[in-house]
């Protein structure tokens, strides 16, 4: 399987199809890092193994990126779920970028374009799996007050560094509103306020987007379980407006169902 | 820094009664950046106005702030007396401390309280408020009118006397539409080709009229006072210019059993045919589905008779292209088939017919030529049963509304009958008469009493075929379910009227929102009835919902008007509230990521894509562009941009925010 | 110090409830003079950032109002603005933030009674519900509303 990848990324890069190939190679401190392979006989620095989770769909909208030609990425599930999103967000055209899937049971996948590639990841159900979705339930179970309380404890650290922004290949966004300071729509400052303005922002501006690859988890240097609010955003969309192709907040339905509009 | 000038309104005592416009004149006259507050008695009235005109000049104000009565009452007049003093108009805001304090609080400090917020809120919102210029959209004073029945002939002609050009468009041979096929209107009984003939006459001799028969609309684009169509001029295979309408053709085609849409099938046609006698233009096309030569290749009679030489066995469709400021909407609608009641037999007796086919029999132009006689063997029935709401008001197997026309038109059907088979019996199954109208529900009852026609309430449950008789089961709700069973010769169904088909479709070429029956919708249930959600396209009779006549009529002199007073001017000024996407310098360009996820969350279709290029043309960058002809200004994209790239002049994110942060 | 006093600010599209309020004017229907309007559009102009924002400068409860369904002026503004809210709401709730502070309404342009109701009760709620500190203590915030200015 991993020669399979190399392989195939070789061949992509000798026949000239794309320039660069995006995978995983070894970093420093048995850490997995991204690797942009320019060259066929680099192809074998790439590695796939447990710990090749990160989402390198995040470098396909980066100017630097784009400035390389064309790129292959490999990418599992959610990695092209995120490329199918990027499409559907026209960032990524078909033909401007090559995909070396990877299935779940971590076999290479060949998709001739990403066309195909979408049929292929609409195809597998998306949804939490049994963990996450405890977790959500765990904290929706708990009292508005707890739930203040979890929040205000675990943000308190944050020092808005925007790991979680960087690390999200659906903020691609040039100038995020946080940086907007006319209006200052977020409070600069990293308190209890300007953090729950931040963070609060960040999931709605994901609500609907978020394909769940919990890199913004992965990335926050104090492992806030931000993808729960993603998370909590996707089974609320999933279950109350149904699990449509669509972006569900600029669809609706006449008799969308709520209780609280009175 | 900004100069605003605050003025408080007494409005009598409907104000400063309740609310201490002193006080909050001089609690104004301390926020930064307010140069002038004065309070008045009545600040709408001509001094009060000379108060904030002579302040703007001699004081330079850069913003003005009237606290006074609702916005919804009298921003107009204060914008308008801000630029009579030589202020952007857009410079002047309103704070309600009418409608919204003094006369839902008690007179209290804390109402003068919320007059000073409110005061103040607006004090900061019009810091933030931008001279803007009204928007002017230039017209093409030429309408598109779609449909040639009595709606679209309607209005072409008020638009067209109204001294503008209209292009009208029918995809049947001959306008006319339904109303051509009708054989007497209710509720005066007159005869329909007596009283349309001559208005189709008209719209073909009209010099402001353009007629496009046997076309579609291909395709259309723009917007309001611009749009561009393309029309598909159907080939005819008849050279309209050397064709004089002598009918020879027809005479002497082969082919002469093709069923007549004209006569709703109780009828004939030959291959190359005119619809009927009185069509406009009275020149023929031919079907080529039917045509021998255009099936097997041979035949060429129509060719050989033609003393002008008028065939064009190749001519092809042809697309014309038209730059309109307008489009009428005026499709009309069909009859829905009845294959999903079975149980009525529609289809299987031939002697089961709909509202439509019983015009033709009972018409003098028709198959019959007025005689009423049934289908199967041409006898005049001496029982016809008439069965109002077929499919209609039946969510389970037909439509959930009201047809609206059919109880008249069962009544006027009952009454022909009667009035030509004087001994016959008419029965009539309904569910409710709805006769609302002007002589409508003296015209049934006229029916009822004096034509004798025997009105039972109940529904019809099955119809079926015995001894040449049709028998009609059903039950007379109103003498307690007892169920009844009449032999007839003819039954007569209301069918439902329901979308003209191809509506969809066509509404989707044009952008307008169609309900979940593929009538196109209004924007404005009450208050916009002909206008649609797309400015500048405009509907008129039954495409919208089923009608009758005179209302189709009245509906059309209603667009057509809409029209005309658009095209009064040569530009269109609109109100600069709109949206704006952002431009900035490069390499942004602009803070628009063109993730397009507004365009299909605007109800107006406003938002396009636009690809930002430098001097040499290169694309850098593909970013929203909101149309400012057809933005109304909602902001429902400002909310959902999450780059804030799209903002809503006179209510942006600077001065809402400001406004709210005041409070 | 007196009984609190709490601060509500509302959001409310131009069409509907404004005009419903206006109506409550012009009827002469009382109601409780704690309650701001900020006057946009249509609902569905109502940036959810906004309703933080209110809660930022000192407001202890919000209310959100425009047109019942099918009868935006925009036609749809209203059903995107729903759509919205429900997330929003949701996401609210599961960061614990007090959405008994958040009133969504249908106010139409005839229901003045209604809009004087909505404003009654939820001042009553949120008097109930006292001043919204937990909102309030995250980062010092604009002083007491109540005080500065009053003249």
């Amino acid at each position: 399987m991993l020669a399979k990848m190399r392989q195939k990324a070789k061949d992509l890069l000798s026949s000239g199809v794309v320039s660069t190939v995006i995978g995983y190679g070894e970093g420093s401190g048995n850490r997995v890092r991204a690797l942009f392979i320019r060259k066929p006989d680099d192809a074998d620095k790439l590695i796939l193994d447990e710990r090749c989770v990160q989402n390198l769909a995040v470098y396909l909208t980066k100017r630097e990126v784009r400035a390389l030609g064309r790129p292959a990425v490999v990418a599992r599930v959610p990695v092209m779920r995120t490329i199918q999103q990027l499409m559907f967000e026209k960032q990524v055209a078909e033909g401007e970028v090559a995909v070396i899937g990877i299935s779940p049971d971590s076999q290479v996948l060949d998709f001739p374009d990403l066309k195909s590639m979408a049929e292929y990841v609409s195809a597998i159900p998306f949804e939490l799996s049994a963990d996450e979705k405890a977790a959500v339930e765990k904290l929706e179970k708990m009292t508005a007050g707890e739930r203040w309380n979890f929040w205000l404890d675990v943000l308190s650290g944050c020092s808005k560094c925007y790991a979680c922004r960087q690390s999200c290949p659906l903020c691609y966004c040039e100038r995020c509103t946080v940086e907007c300071n006319q209006p200052q729509w977020v409070s600069v400052p990293s308190h209890g306020l300007g953090n729950l303005e931040w963070h609060i922002m960040r999931a709605m501006h994901l609500a609907g987007r978020c394909v769940n690859c919990g890199d913004c988890f992965r990335a926050c240097p104090l492992e806030i379980p931000l993808n729960l609010l993603t998370q909590k955003i996707i089974t609320d969309i999933a279950d109350k407006f149904g699990g449509a192709d669509e972006y569900a907040l600029n669809a609706f339905k006449p008799d969308d169902k709520e209780d609280f509009i009175r | 820094m900004s100069r605003i000038g605050v003025f408080i309104c007494h409005c009598g005592e409907n104000i400063n009664g309740t609310v201490d416009c002193a006080k909050v004149a001089e609690a104004a006259s301390r926020v930064p950046g307010v140069s002038h507050s004065v309070d008045y008695k009545y600040m709408c009235s001509d001094p009060g106005q000379s108060m904030i005109k002579e302040a703007i000049k001699e004081k330079k104000l850069t913003g003005v702030v009237v606290g006074a009565c609702s916005p919804r009452m009298h921003e107009p007049t204060f914008r308008r007396a801000c630029a009579e003093a030589g202020l952007n108009p857009y410079l002047c805001e309103m704070a309600n401390l009418r409608e919204h304090c003094s006369w839902v609080h008690e007179k209290s400090e804390a109402t003068t309280r919320k007059a000073v917020d409110l005061i103040k809120s607006m004090i900061e919102k019009v810091k933030l408020n931008q001279p803007l210029q009204p928007i002017k959209v230039p017209v093409t004073r030429a309408a598109l009118v779609l449909g040639g029945g009595i709606a679209g002939i309607q209005a072409s002609l008020d638009i067209a006397n109204a001294g503008h050009q209209v292009i009208m468009v029918e995809r049947e041979p001959s306008i006319g539409g339904h109303m051509s096929q009708l054989s007497e209107t209710f509720p005066t009984l007159d005869c329909s080709q007596c009283i349309l003939t001559p208005r189709m006459v008209e719209v073909a001799q009209h010099p402001n009229i353009t007629l496009h028969t046997y076309s579609e609309l291909e395709s259309l684009e723009g917007f309001i006072g611009n749009f561009k169509a393309k029309i598909r001029n159907k080939a005819r295979c008849v050279d309209e210019k050397l064709c004089t309408g002598c009918g020879m053709c027809a005479q002497k085609c082969p082919t002469k059993k093709i069923s007549s849409e004209f006569n709703a099938g109780l009828g004939m046609r030959s291959a190359i045919y005119v619809p009927f006698p009185q069509a406009v233009p009275n020149k023929p096309v031919i079907d080529k589905d039917h045509c021998t030569f255009f099936q097997k290749g041979k035949c060429k009679v129509c060719e050989k008779v033609c003393p002008t030489k008028a065939i064009r066995y190749d001519q092809e469709d042809r697309i014309i292209d038209v730059e309109v400021g307008a489009v009428v909407l005026a499709t009309g609608f069909d009859v829905l088939g009845t294959d999903f009641f079975p149980e009525y037999g529609y289809g299987r007796y031939k002697d089961v017919i709909n509202g439509l086919q019983f015009e033709r029999l009972a018409s003098a132009s028709g198959p019959t030529l007025g005689v009423i006689k049934r289908p199967s063997d041409g006898k005049v029935p001496e029982t016809v049963v008439f069965v109002a709401c077929a499919g209609s008001r039946d969510p389970a197997k037909g439509i959930e509304y009201c047809s609206k026309i059919c109880c008249m038109y069962t009544a006027k059907h009952a009454m022909l009958y009667k009035h030509k088979v004087h001994e016959g019996s008419a029965y009539v199954f309904y569910m409710d008469i709805r006769a609302g109208g002007k002589m409508y529900d003296e015209f049934v009852r006229r029916a009822i009493e004096e034509d004798d026609v025997k009105y039972v309430r109940g529904r019809v449950s099955r119809i079926y075929e015995e001894d040449g008789k049709l028998v009609v089961k059903g039950a007379d709700t109103l003498l307690g379910h007892e169920p009844l069973e009449i032999r007839a010769d003819l039954v007569v169904l209301a069918t439902a009227g329901v979308a003209s088909s191809g509506a969809e479709e066509l509404a989707q070429k044009l952008h307008v929102s169609y309900d979940s029956h593929h009538f196109f919708a209004e924007a404005h249930p009450k208050l916009r009835p002909v206008e649609t959600n797309t400015a500048g396209i405009f509907l008129a009779g039954a495409c919208q919902s089923p009608r009758d006549i005179p209302e189709t009529v009245s509906q059309a002199s209603g667009a057509a008007s809409k029209v005309a007073g658009l095209f009064s001017q040569e530009e269109l000024t609109r109100e600069p509230l709109v949206a704006v996407v952002n431009r900035t310098a490069p390499p942004l360009y602009s803070t628009c990521t063109g993730c397009g996820l507004c365009m299909p969350a605007c109800p107006y279709q406003a938002i396009e894509m636009e690809e930002i290029r430098t001097r040499d043309g290169t694309v850098v960058k593909v970013a929203a562009k909101v149309n400012p002809g057809l933005c109304q200004g909602c902001g429902t994209c400002v909310a959902l941009c999450r780059v804030k790239a799209i903002d809503l002049q006179g209510y942006t994110n600077e001065q809402i925010y400001a406004e709210l942060m005041a409070l | 110090m007196s009984e609190f006093e709490p601060k509500i600010i509302a959001f409310v599209c131009n069409w509907c409830t404004y005009a419903g309020a206006d109506l409550t004017g012009t009827s002469r229907i009382k109601y409780a003079s704690n309650v701001r309007i900020v006057r946009l559009p249509c609902t569905g102009r109502i940036d959810f950032m906004l309703l933080m924002k209110a809660f930022s400068r000192g407001a202890d409860g919000v209310i959100v109002s425009g047109c019942h369904p099918n009868d935006c002026h925009y036609t749809s503004g209203n059903f995107h603005a729903r759509r919205r809210w429900i997330v929003f709401k949701s996401l609210l709730d599961f960061m614990g933030i007090d959405v008994r502070r958040i009133h969504f309404a249908w106010v139409s342009a005839a229901e003045g009674a209604k809009w004087a109701e909505v404003v009654n009760s939820v001042v009553n709620d949120v008097r109930a519900l006292g001043p919204y500190d937990g909102y309030k203590n995250l980062a010092p915030i604009a002083a007491d509303w109540r005080i500065q200015d009053a003249g």
